[in-house]
């Protein structure tokens, strides 16, 4: 690759800092918009999903993490062969990437940075809802949350009667419920009884029994849901493992696999929504990327700079829209990591503003607290 | 005194238990000593447990992964059996009997909650192979015995464990300008450092600067395990000098002269008897017994009994049940699954944990079903002690334990699991109506929501009567 930081924003326009919002509302779609995140905990490799071409340093920097059989993407980069469905998608102008980015958190701590990525916030643990939850609240979009984990995910929390759907090993029997429920009494007990209603409200397919660790089953559901018009608009998947400090592997290896569990959610996603993918974005989420040189163990150590996979309907077109900060020592964040040149948080501002036909400006003072986020949506996204 | 005191502070009333005359000084009494571990089967110690550790990690990482390393296969099998012969498998098992074994059957109940919580405060997150072989034995070994000791020293003891010190990397930070970190290039770590000031000690309520993280973190260096070739990073913790950042250091604006090792225990000393650090802790105390969110009214006397008694903690816990008591009547709180499952097994006798000679282990096969049990009946309720997701240790807001199927996991343990963990004499009606008797005041109202299922004592009857009761809000919370 011989692109330099001059190049600037490849497949991109140039008006990443020159942003004009348009208003969308006199042509909003009154259909209903999918926003789907997809959290990666541990720091997903950039460079080993999205990798450069032909970057001599890295090769070097990687030895026995080199990938071959790279999917081809364009002159500049390249796609890990187990993320097949964004390569097919790509042609269609439905995969798109957002290279160079992460949250701005450079402290490589996996809990601060999940806590920020997930709040959109500077200071971990400081604040109680996620950027989702309050994107949703600020666009009034009430009970329209669906997260796939067991727990209500810090990125969900903020607006109330979101859904789960992580069902235990057996069929739960919710009648039981209607002989308690209005044991449920006084203002100490409204959050369990608001979430007893968020069951009781659930459709028949949320009750079955499944097994939670197949995550192709719980993909299935949440398209279900997501393409019932008067269902959830927002859903939260959690993924782990990607913290590769040994044996990372390349084509194969611990990174591989969990690209390849990416790879399977939005096949899923992409075969079972039909018609309603044209309407709906998926997002990855993760702390941070890893560092160029491999390490003693045949893995990386955390690292800064990321990359975000995108599919939908909603994108613009198939391109990696970075700002592409360069390889060589002097490049790199602290002389180790891929540098990170785009706030992540500016792109799912944009995407939020898109999926909740809302006014980015707007969502920024209200979910971000007005941090400086420049509004990506006519660069990334359909409007 | 209502009876919700005995599940405030402890895991309720077993049926052979009946409630004391002066419920206040049952509670104050069981905190001056250390009750003994009661579990009857095999307590391996930490360092024996860190010994099988070694084995695991030196097995796996230095012999299995050259040896196998283009057959992805055979290197999986030969790993299997690795785990087995290594008990890594079975240790967390193990543990999990243990603790709960301990708080159904130890004759002070109130200490054992207090163990939970400082367990939870100095909380090891699910890292590495810590939950299988580190985490129990640290909980055992490290938080226990410091109970009866000052705040200080337990955290002195937490910040120089093993398990913390791998938890938290400190083995990987170097000082810049000490000699190993001038001859390799390294520098700080800084995780154990901020960890020590947000979670451990005085949190951000302090203020503390990014500064003030590095200059602990310089004083923490050379607090390392000793690495070896053959037990790689489970080797003792030691203080190596040529780790060790040279020159004074400033944290919350206090000066520490360049003093080695001993500039660790000077800085501690700081932190745990800084007052903010103990309106923090007397918080989250307050918050474990009381309520989500106590008062000024609840916390202040906790923090007179810390500086009256210089943070001994059996003062401190004394002051947190004294106020436990007295807002008892009027506070509600939220339990946890873990909390709520070992109070059902107290109070209705379940059978969990397995008794200690079915827990045996022959280290040749996988541990069986019946073994696992109550480890993933644990998991599947969505709390897993020993791996919260962060150092922070799992949550003890209400808000981060409902959500739709976290909910719908307590009924279907109570409705289809529990009916199998009913002891075969205790299956009658009239049982269970002791036992609510023995526990509720409004035992009546809750008998009279089960009184169609009376007649029936097939596991789908006892699992109607049992999704019902454990999942009313008196039970859910106190």
């Amino acid at each position: 690759m011989n692109c330099t930081r001059r190049n600037f924003l490849i497949g991109g326009s140039t008006t990443l800092f020159l942003s004009g919002y348009f208003p969308k509302i006199s042509f909003a779609s009154m259909q209903k918009k999918n926003l789907i995140i997809i959290s990666l905990r541990g720091g997903m490799d950039g460079l080993t999903a999205v990798p450069v071409i032909g970057d001599k340093r890295l090769k070097k920097l990687r030895k026995k993490l080199i990938l071959e059989d790279v999917l081809n993407l364009n002159s500049d980069f390249g796609l890990h062969p187990k993320l097949e469905i964004f390569h097919k998608l790509w042609q269609t102008n439905q995969a798109a990437f957002v290279h160079a980015t992460n949250i701005p958190y450079t402290g490589r701590s996996h809990f601060d940075g999940q806590n920020l990525m997930e709040t959109g916030a500077h200071i971990p643990y400081k604040e109680k809802t996620g950027w989702l939850g309050r994107g949703l609240l600020a666009s009034n979009i009430i009970g329209k949350g669906l997260a796939i984990s067991l727990p209500m995910p810090l990125l969900l929390r903020g607006v109330p009667q979101n859904n789960n759907f992580f069902p235990s090993p057996d069929f739960v029997e919710t009648k039981l419920i209607d002989q308690i429920y209005n044991e449920f009494k006084g203002e100490h007990n409204e959050l369990i009884k608001s979430t007893l209603d968020t069951i009781r409200q659930r459709p028949l397919s949320m009750q079955i029994a499944t097994d939670s660790d197949d995550r192709k089953k719980l993909a299935l559901e949440a398209a279900k849901q997501l393409k019932d018009k008067s269902g959830p608009r927002v859903a939260v998947f959690d993924l782990d493992g990607f913290d590769t400090h040994a044996a990372q592997g390349g084509v194969d290896g611990a990174h591989a696999d969990e690209l390849e569990e990416v790879n399977k959610i939005v096949t899923i996603l992409h075969e079972n929504l039909g018609q309603a993918f044209d309407n709906t974005l998926i997002l990855t989420l993760t702390e941070f990327g890893r560092t160029i040189k491999q390490n003693g163990g045949y893995g990386t150590e955390h690292g800064y700079g990321s990359a975000i996979l995108m599919a939908g309907g909603l994108l613009k077109k198939s391109q990696v829209y970075t700002d592409w900060p360069g390889l060589k020592k002097k490049e790199l964040f602290e002389g180790r990591d891929l540098n990170s040149t785009i706030d992540s948080r500016a792109v799912y501002n944009s995407a939020m503003s898109v999926c909740f036909n809302q006014d980015p400006e707007f969502l920024r003072k209200e979910v971000f607290w007005g941090d400086e986020l420049p509004d990506l949506s006519q660069d990334l996204f359909k409007i | 005194m209502s009876l919700k005191f005995y599940r405030r502070v402890a895991f309720g009333l077993s049926p052979n238990d009946k409630p004391d005359k002066d419920p206040l000084n049952w509670a104050l009494n069981q905190l001056d000593t250390i009750p003994n571990l009661l579990w009857p089967g095999i307590i391996p110690t930490e360092k024996e447990l860190r010994k099988k550790y070694g084995e695991w990690v030196y097995g796996d990482r230095e012999v299995l992964r050259k040896k196998f390393k283009n057959d992805k296969h055979a290197y999986k099998k030969a790993k299997d059996e690795l785990r087995i012969k290594t008990g890594e498998k079975y240790f967390e098992l193990n543990e999990h009997a243990i603790r709960h074994y301990q708080t159904k059957y130890s004759k002070q109940p109130v200490f054992e909650r207090f163990w939970l919580f400082w367990g939870n405060h100095f909380a090891i997150s699910e890292k590495d192979f810590l939950a299988e072989f580190s985490t129990g034995p640290y909980q055992r070994e490290i938080i226990r015995p410091n109970m009866v000791k000052t705040f200080e020293e337990m955290v002195q003891s937490v910040t120089t464990s093993w398990c913390m010190i791998h938890h938290l990397d400190n083995s990987e930070s170097f000082g810049p300008n000490s000699k190993k970190g001038m001859e390799w290039g390294e520098t700080i770590n800084e995780n154990h450092a901020r960890e020590l000031l947000e979670l451990h000690t005085v949190s951000p309520n302090a203020g503390y600067t990014q500064e003030d993280v590095i200059q602990l973190a310089y004083i923490m260096t050379g607090w390392a395990h000793k690495w070896d070739r053959k037990n790689l990073e489970t080797g003792d913790i030691w203080f190596d000098q040529e780790m060790h950042q040279k020159g004074d250091k400033i944290v919350l604006g206090v000066k520490y002269k360049n003093d080695a090792k001993r500039e660790l225990a000077k800085v501690i000393h700081d932190l745990a008897t800084h007052p903010i650090c103990i309106k923090f802790v007397s918080t989250k105390l307050c918050r474990h017994f009381i309520t989500d969110e106590p008062t000024e009214d609840m916390i202040y006397p906790v923090i007179e009994a810390w500086n009256k008694s210089n943070g001994s903690l059996i003062e401190i816990h004394k002051a947190v049940i004294t106020q436990a008591y007295k807002h008892n009547e009027n506070t509600h709180k939220f339990h946890p699954p873990e909390i709520w499952l070992m109070q059902l097994s107290k109070m209705f006798d379940l059978n969990i944990p397995l008794s200690s000679e079915k827990m045996n282990y022959s280290f040749s096969s996988k541990p069986n079903r019946r073994q696992r049990q109550l480890s993933w009946i644990l998991r599947e309720i969505g709390h897993s002690p020993y791996r919260a997701k962060q150092p922070n240790g799992w949550s003890d807001f209400e808000v981060d334990w409902v959500s739709p199927e976290l909910l719908l996991r307590r009924f279907w343990f109570s409705s289809v699991e529990l009916p199998i963990l009913v002891k075969s004499g205790n299956r009658s009606h009239d049982f269970i109506l002791a036992c609510l008797k023995n526990n509720f005041e409004d035992h009546e109202n809750m008998a009279s929501l089960i009184e169609n299922f009376r007649f029936g004592t097939l596991d789908f009857d006892l699992g109607q009567k049992y999704g019902v009761i454990c999942n009313l809000p008196g039970v859910l919370k106190v």
